[in-house]
């Protein structure tokens, strides 16, 4: 919880950089990749703002860079929005630990919230309206599929401007109790992890135990689900988490490691 | 009809820019309703296309990739339905059956990349930590090039060059293998997690991490929001008792500063 507020010598961003983080969200799942999902992307999207707001302050843009290189997923529509929000505080010399405790707080909400409205809503209304001009051969059902996504994407901008507007208010209140707010976020965050855990990682045991010829009993339910739910994702995330802090194993090694696990295990059909 | 070395080109040049865009979720082109379209105007048979792309539009249309997961491949199911639907002379609607494996064999390449692509990141770490912006850059664009690149062949593949061994391929794959990289990716975000975690989780927030656990596995619902209404009720718990304690600090060194002082200004 450390608190400098009283540091920053920062650029500013004009209007026009905070547009060009709604356009480079594009680019968003760039990286996209199980360990970090869309963090390196995330990253890239915001990398020129990042640059203009720290300047010649390379510690400080390493250590933006290394913040924002966290497990990220999102939806899409709702990335910019975000990005806003986290470029504003960037912006004000917020504490890295309130930025990144706030961002990994948001990100999950938001991407329910995003893929409901996205994914739930607007494709299925936008896909059955032309896919129904489509059957009969007319190009108005594609023509017009298309042009709602270019408006889609051209969104993405005043979506931006939208979060960075609400994270420069939010800031003049954060200023005040930047050690309180950081320790409150840090709060937000662990719970959401948590959740995170219990809905992200997913191990469900196979086996049975033959009790007679033709009876069986599932390990996973009989044994596991009542013990508690998930327990296993949470036990082996805790592994993980020990062998990377107390052990310092690298997460390369944690992937292969789990790779060659489900793998071994998919063969002997105990996952 | 046959599809010409030509045809095979342009429509592999197209799932070069689809797949890239659906890699990013960009313009949404990647959608079966503008790849069939496309696809059949490539072909030189626009109404077929359009026709396809209504009805795999509608056959996909809950199959979506939300919250990292990985449908059937829309690209490849859109672009097999309607070349084989050129090629075979079937209708449409048994066309996007027939595109079902071509689809389903794009669909864990993706998987494939997915976990692959977690190689990638110690070396984007390296690069923060340096603040080397453009190699960094680079490298994050590399997965979609090499996405986008493999759309291109494996289309030609299908469209053009091997369509029945393509077919084969999938159902040749073992049950186990297949299934072991689907296991696979249910458990990678645990590594994930433990690396946030190694940051995040000091000892004080252990409970938090508990009760978010608990609440999202006893709390059915479509989203997170549940959990994370409850985490904003326990930081406004922990802020309003952090400030209190913050204040009351301050009282206590206010008072012991003027018991130090002698205590005469204040007249006790």
């Amino acid at each position: 919880m450390e608190s400098s507020p009283q540091e920053p010598k920062r650029g500013k961003l004009s209007k026009r950089d905070v547009r060009n983080i709604g356009l480079l969200s594009i680019f968003n799942q760039s990286a996209m990749n199980y360990q970090l999902m869309q963090a390196g992307g995330w990253t890239l999207a915001i990398l020129p703002a990042l640059k203009k707001v720290y300047g010649k302050d390379k510690k400080g843009l390493s250590a933006a860079m290394k913040g924002n290189l966290e497990f990220m997923n999102t939806n899409n529509y709702a990335a910019p929005l975000l990005m806003g929000l986290e470029m504003s505080l960037e912006e004000h010399g917020e504490s890295r630990s309130t930025i990144d405790g706030l961002r990994v707080a948001l990100f999950g909400p938001l991407a329910g919230i995003g893929d409901a409205i996205t994914w739930f809503t607007i494709l299925p209304i936008v896909a059955g309206i032309t896919a129904s001009f489509a059957k009969e051969g007319s190009i108005l059902g594609p023509l017009v599929f298309f042009l709602v996504y270019v408006a889609m994407f051209l969104l993405r901008m005043p979506i931006a401007q939208l979060g960075y507007a609400a994270g420069t208010k939010a800031v003049e209140r954060i200023r005040q109790d930047s050690a309180i707010v950081s320790h409150a976020a840090s709060v937000l965050g662990c719970t959401v992890i948590g959740g995170l855990i219990a809905t992200y990682v997913q191990i469900t045991v196979k086996s049975k135990i033959a009790v007679t010829a033709t009876k069986s009993i599932s390990i996973q339910k009989a044994f596991f689900d009542n013990i508690f739910p998930n327990i296993l994702p949470l036990a082996y995330t805790f592994l993980l988490f020990y062998l990377v802090k107390k052990k310092n194993v690298s997460p390369v090694v944690l992937i292969v490691i789990t790779f060659v696990l489900a793998i071994i295990l998919s063969w002997l059909g105990v996952l | 009809m046959t599809i010409s070395l030509g045809q095979g080109l342009i429509v592999s040049l197209f799932a070069i820019i689809a797949g890239a865009d659906f890699w990013l979720e960009g313009f949404y082109i990647f959608r079966p309703m503008i790849v069939c379209t496309v696809t059949g105007f490539l072909l030189g048979d626009l109404r077929l296309g359009i026709v396809a792309g209504g009805l795999t539009e509608l056959a996909f249309a809950g199959l979506t990739p939300v919250g990292g997961t990985q449908p059937p491949n829309p690209i490849m199911a859109g672009i097999m339905t309607v070349v084989l639907a050129y090629t075979t002379g079937h209708n449409p609607a048994t066309a996007i059956g027939l595109s079902l494996p071509f689809s389903i064999l794009m669909q864990y390449i993706i998987l494939f990349y997915y976990s692959a692509f977690s190689l990638f990141t110690r070396k984007m770490m390296e690069y923060a930590n340096k603040a080397e912006t453009k190699k960094f850059t680079w490298l994050v664009l590399t997965p979609t090039f090499i996405v986008a690149l493999t759309y291109g062949v494996f289309t030609f593949l299908c469209v053009y060059a091997a369509q029945a061994p393509m077919s084969h391929l999938v159902n040749a794959m073992p049950g186990w293998l297949s299934h072991g990289f689907e296991i696979a990716g249910g458990i990678l975000p645990a590594v994930g997690f433990a690396m946030l975690l190694k940051n995040m989780l000091k000892n004080q927030y252990v409970p938090y991490l508990l009760l978010g656990f608990t609440a999202a596995c006893f709390i059915k619902f479509g989203n997170l929001m549940p959990v994370a209404v409850i985490g904003i009720a326990l930081a406004l718990i922990e802020f309003a008792r952090a400030k209190k304690d913050r204040d009351m600090n301050k009282k206590m060194r206010d008072i012991e500063e003027n018991a130090n002082n002698g205590g005469d200004n204040d007249g006790i």
